[in-house]
């Protein structure tokens, strides 16, 4: 029976990704019934909310989603349609593995990193205001029930997946009640899992040892600032914002979705990497139980890359749906 | 290096000023409060919950804390007192509030976020 999965096909060069991804997946022969829901820019250009109700509800049922990026709109009022996603649809645990793939060089060999970062609060809650002429005044919202869900997940995901290390990443150094609250609720949960070793680092020295000690790091769980800017450090460690997939976990739905933004200046020139929406969707199919086409696509992706077959932000000069073709001829191989 | 000009004064200028058109009134609540939907010239806008609207409906299918936001807005100007008496309003009803934020527009612009 097929597997059910929305699909928003996104802004900018989002459709063309989710061309080249479609077809590597249909080679990889995983019957997928893709349902099409609408978000992003079209949607305000209709004037409809930038994610209608209509695509809160159909994720909702039917649990799984694959989303190529979208673009936020620049001006007052605008909200995020990525953020709306994991809001309303309460994806809390934003999972984005790093590691050095095969044919994409970079200076961090043996990098291995899952990086959990909380996707629903903090600064994320949105809540501002101008307090008076002169101040800007943001809300920070941290909240036990939040810090408590996203770091036990962490940890149960290295419990399941052999994963040897957790480290919490804060700075309750200086923000003593909000990351204060994170460090506590870490350390009481870290106690329920013996088997792992486990440690806290404050954000700043985190990142110096992320370019430094890679290898010390395993499994990192942060709250949402953090964890945005450092998966994107970790991204740049793994060859860049192209080849970094994305993950977005609730109690009852998960969303898969390249890191990366609509790029809308290359819309229609089919030219921008398909790698992180293609290995998002990997992450999906893992998640489907589709293990062995999981392990196929990741098998063909590499020796495409390996070839010297790549789009130009590796450096190459093949084309999206180039690129996609190859990875497809691999699998059919 | 010293940097007295970078922090120098304060700019002056003919800015408009902010004008007051609400409250937002954080309540320790667990759950979505039935609160009043409107008071003087303020209504209730919205009900959100860890910056998501919870009301009105539809509401999304998530965790609430007890921590609910209220929001009181009204199109007209309101004055000082008129979110006193909101606030007061709310307290003598039962109501525990923990925070609020006044509300306020400049040129017609809002100078708050909206909820997701």
């Amino acid at each position: 029976m097929a597997h059910k999965v929305c699909l928003i096909r996104g802004d900018g060069t989002g459709p063309e990704l989710v061309a080249a991804v479609e077809h590597v997946i249909k080679a990889a022969k995983v019957d997928i019934e893709w349902i099409e829901v609408e978000a992003g820019l079209k949607c305000v250009e209709a004037g409809k909310p930038i994610v209608p109700d209509a695509t809160i509800q159909k994720i909702k049922e039917v649990g799984v989603g694959l989303k190529a990026p979208m673009t936020t709109p620049i001006g007052k009022g605008s909200v995020s349609p990525n953020v709306t996603l994991r809001k309303r649809l309460d994806l809390y645990a934003c999972v984005r593995p790093v590691r050095t793939l095969p044919g994409v060089p970079t200076p961090f060999d043996g990098l291995d990193i899952v990086i959990f970062r909380e996707n629903t609060e903090d600064l994320y809650a949105q809540i501002e205001y101008m307090a008076t002429e002169r101040v800007a005044h943001s809300v920070k919202m941290i909240s036990d029930f939040g810090c408590q869900r996203i770091i036990r997940a962490a940890f149960e995901y290295a419990r399941k997946n052999g994963r040897k290390k957790v480290v919490g990443v804060h700075k309750a150094n200086i923000m003593k009640i909000a990351d204060g609250l994170f460090l506590r609720i870490f350390k009481e949960i870290a106690a329920e899992y013996p088997e792992i070793e486990s440690w806290d680092n404050i954000i700043d020295n985190q990142c110096m040892q992320l370019v430094t000690k890679w290898k010390l790091y395993d499994v990192l769980v942060t709250l949402n600032l953090y964890g945005d800017i450092m998966s994107d450090l970790a991204a740049g460690m793994m060859g860049g914002l192209g080849v970094a997939p994305g993950a977005n976990f609730g109690d009852k739905c998960a969303l898969f979705e390249a890191v990366h933004g609509s790029a809308p200046k290359y819309t229609g020139m089919n030219k921008v990497n398909p790698t992180a929406l293609l290995l998002s969707a990997t992450l999906m199919l893992e998640h489907l139980g589709e293990k062995k086409a999981r392990d196929d696509i990741e098998g063909a992706l590499i020796a495409t890359l390996k070839k010297g077959v790549k789009t130009y932000d590796l450096g190459g000069s093949a084309t999206t749906s180039g690129f996609g073709e190859a990875i497809a001829s691999e699998l059919k191989a | 290096m010293p940097l007295g000009e970078a922090s120098g004064p304060p700019q002056k200028g003919n800015r408009p000023m902010m004008n007051l058109h609400g409250v937002d009134v954080y309540l320790w609540h667990q759950g979505t409060p039935d609160v009043p939907k409107e008071y003087g010239a303020m209504r209730l806008l919205f009900i959100s919950n860890r910056g998501t609207k919870v009301y009105p409906p539809p509401a999304p299918d998530m965790e609430l804390l007890d921590w609910p936001r209220c929001r009181y807005l009204s199109d007209a100007e309101v004055t000082d007192a008129d979110i006193d008496a909101l606030v007061g309003h709310l307290t003598g009803l039962g109501w525990k509030w923990t925070k609020t934020q006044k509300l306020f527009r400049k040129d017609g612009v809002d100078q708050f976020s909206q909820p997701y």
